[in-house]
């Protein structure tokens, strides 16, 4: 009882699956060249094939099925042996020519394929879908898979994509590198060895007999203009001294201007003084 | 109070504002004015859109886009015509022109009549490729309508559409849900390759296009077929000008708008989405939708202790300088601040005949109608005349391409680094210390020494 309930459904529900496309009889061969011999390997709707099929650039692959309608076989509206690129998810048709019988066939080669495809890094699916008006179901089931073996000695396939507008790649500008200094320590090693040539000048001089015997004596003959001529060349220092720290030109100048007149009016003085001495012999 | 008064003010003038940017004057083509009430209900929300609707048949005389070198219309949208031609009025020419003058214009075809010679060479020109046969249909055996076209299959079933890559916005399968969008009897036509044409709405990758007059055994020549047909197709002219191509007149007519369709191994019956999806197409070829504005660009000088005002003509070499620019989108009848898309960056390009920086702006702040897109950079250590350039192009947005020039000078003379905070200038700071004391010295002795008797050196007499 059980059993035959059970076959009772299962024929209902074969009754009530619609009617439906499907092929048969199908094998791909590939062919070095057109109508030399060729290795042909069979597949079908359930089994496609497992290994990808290899196309080389002189090779065409040919594709024959016979397209039934519920198992008798008929011509539908369209039979395709559709080929997709993994990568980018571009698909190109190739319409099988069908024959009233069902028979149907399409060749394909390197050269009717688009060059998208011959420059994918994974194989290609290559998928058959047949369907037609009416109520019998469609069908589009994969079958095999293709590699592209690209001639070595030809030039390979070139492919510029088309401009779309997107965002472009950041661009930061590379600056040149800033100048740079040696390090300190060289640096604070001749800063000191210059440094110490001052003491050296001075120690030097005083071996020669360097004094400032005279000192009392100047100052005793024109005490204001020999102090107000030193004091001005110190003051000509500070002036730089001034410039190389905070003044600008026009700050300067003026400035400059006056100190040195107050030079060339004391210095005249003072070493005038200096010249009485000189021809008084004491010099 | 007075608070309250300008907000009223900001809302009243919000609501009488003009709806399309572009003008609300929109002529429709028909083969015959009793055809409009197949299409009642499309026409009654574009006129709930505020637009101003002319009718008029190819035949007619007194059709004229232009009049005295002004477009008459805002918009044109041609209904599918038995006539051969469009009449000497609508030649491709007159078209292209229009567009030119930045004319929209949104072309439904069908596949039950003759799609028109001129129309033909008019979408060629736009690189729109139809069918040379001019008749065609496109089917799929497997998302057809089971209700209305079992047998025929030529009523496709297609889901709202997303966009086509990341980056892209998205206006036309927002809030889809599950209905499906029906495309009865409807032409479908190849792109070219260039930049300014975006497929709205693509084939599924099963179906294909056919002449069912000479092709109706056996497909033998096949023109198109898969994700290559576009369905709704548009085009955006550099002006940006809108040019759509809606491949099925017959999606647009009352008895699709809120039908129930089923697919074949889908849910069993499923509204279709075709009212909204035609809201939206025609939004946004009559400029109602992805319209962008600038409303402000601003840059300066971000440095401490510096003066920031805004805008100045002339940077100096390795400044910090911030940018921002303030961006607008119109969305049906109003402005508000435009989003960029999630994998997508507004870029600021800082160039001279090649962009030296090219950045991304972030999203800084949301106002009532802006969002800002700043960045803080360095300027590079080049001299010379700089452009500040946005040039925001994507599908289905207006173009922006601004540009502000400022000078770059080099650093002035008192800009450097001064020497005393250069190492390797110790040593001659520390030369002209000892020359300034050493002179210092030498002139104290000089002026204040007395004369160091020399030794006698006596002489031995030698023997």
């Amino acid at each position: 009882m059980r059993f035959t309930r059970a076959l009772l459904l299962f024929a209902a529900g074969a009754a009530q699956a619609a009617s439906s496309w499907s092929f048969d009889d199908a094998s791909i061969s590939v062919a070095a060249k057109k109508g030399s011999d060729a290795i042909k390997e069979k597949f079908s709707q359930k089994a496609p094939l497992t290994k990808p099929v290899g196309l080389g650039s002189t090779d065409t692959v040919k594709v024959i099925l016979t397209a039934k309608e519920d198992g008798k076989a008929k011509r539908p509206h369209q039979a395709f042996v559709t080929i997709k690129e993994q990568e980018t998810g571009l698909e190109a048709p190739f319409t099988l020519t069908v024959k009233d019988t069902g028979r149907a066939v399409v060749q394909i080669s390197q050269k009717d394929l688009p060059v998208q495809f011959l420059l994918s890094p994974k194989p290609l699916k290559a998928s058959v879908v047949i369907g037609s008006f009416g109520e019998a179901r469609a069908i589009n089931t994969p079958v095999f898979d293709i590699e592209i073996q690209t001639d070595p000695n030809a030039p390979a396939p070139k492919y510029d994509a088309p401009l779309r507008y997107g965002k472009k790649p950041e661009i930061h500008h590379i600056f040149r590198a800033d100048p740079q200094s040696p390090p300190k320590v060289i640096s604070m090693f001749f800063a000191l060895a210059v440094a110490a040539t001052v003491p050296a000048l001075f120690i030097s001089w005083l071996l020669l007999g360097a004094n400032v015997n005279h000192l009392a004596k100047a100052l005793g003959a024109a005490p204001l203009s020999h102090i107000t001529f030193f004091g001005s060349i110190i003051a000509i220092e500070g002036v730089f001294f001034m410039y190389y720290t905070s003044w600008k030109l026009f700050q300067v100048l003026p400035v400059a201007g006056v100190v040195a007149v107050v030079t060339v009016l004391s210095g005249t003085k003072a070493l005038g003084e200096v010249q009485s001495r000189r021809l008084s012999k004491e010099r | 109070m007075r608070t309250i008064l300008s907000f009223l003010l900001l809302a009243l003038t919000s609501v009488v504002a003009a709806i399309s940017t572009s003008g609300n004057r929109l002529l429709v083509v028909l083969n015959d004015v009793a055809d409009k009430a197949t299409y009642s209900k499309f026409f009654a929300d574009l006129e709930e859109r505020e637009f101003k609707i002319t009718y008029e048949t190819p035949k007619s005389e007194s059709l004229n886009l232009f009049n005295l070198g002004e477009r008459t219309y805002d918009h044109v949208l041609f209904l599918p015509v038995q006539t051969k031609g469009l009449g000497p009025n609508l030649t491709p020419k007159a078209l292209l022109d229009f567009v030119n003058a930045k004319g929209n214009i949104l072309l439904t075809l069908s596949a039950n009549t003759t799609t028109p010679t001129s129309i033909v060479s008019l979408l060629s020109e736009l690189d729109i490729t139809l069918p040379t046969d001019r008749n065609s249909l496109v089917v799929d055996h497997f998302n057809y309508d089971i209700t209305s076209a079992s047998d025929k299959h030529d009523v496709l079933l297609l889901p709202a559409p997303k966009p086509v890559r990341a980056g892209i916005k998205d206006y036309f399968s927002e809030d889809a849900g599950t209905k499906l969008i029906a495309f009865p009897r409807g032409v479908g036509a190849v792109l070219g390759n260039g930049e300014l044409l975006n497929p709205i709405l693509r084939a599924p990758p099963t179906a294909y296009s056919y002449n069912p007059k000479e092709q109706s055994e056996v497909v033998d020549d096949l023109f198109a077929a898969g994700q290559q047909l576009s369905l709704v197709s548009t085009m955006q002219a550099r002006n940006n000008a809108r040019v759509t191509v809606v491949g099925s007149a017959e999606m647009l007519q009352d008895k699709w708008f809120d039908a129930s369709v089923s697919k074949l191994n889908g849910k069993p019956v499923v509204q279709t989405f075709n009212r909204e999806f035609a809201k939206r197409v025609s939004g946004w070829t009559f400029q109602e939708i992805g319209v962008l504005k600038v409303n402000w660009v601003e840059h300066h000088l971000e440095e401490e202790g510096m003066p920031n005002d805004s805008n100045p003509e002339m940077y100096r070499v390795k400044n910090n300088v911030s940018y921002t620019i303030s961006l607008a989108e119109f969305a049906w009848d109003h402005w508000i601040g435009f989003n960029v898309p999630e994998s997508d960056e507004v870029q600021l390009e800082f160039s001279m005949l090649s962009p030296f920086h090219r950045l991304n702006l972030k999203e800084e702040s949301h106002r009532l109608a802006a969002v800002h897109y700043t960045t803080v950079f360095t300027i590079p250590d080049q001299h010379g005349i700089f452009n500040f350039k946005v040039n925001y192009k994507r599908p289905f947005l207006s173009n922006i391409e601004v540009k502000d020039k400022v000078s770059v000078r080099h650093m002035a003379h008192d800009e450097w680094p001064r020497s005393y905070a250069i190492s390797g200038a110790w040593p001659w700071i520390a030369g002209i210390g000892a020359t300034v004391s050493g002179f210092l010295g030498f002139v104290a002795l000089w002026m204040y020494s007395a004369p160091v008797a020399a030794k006698k050196v006596t002489v031995k007499k030698t023997q």
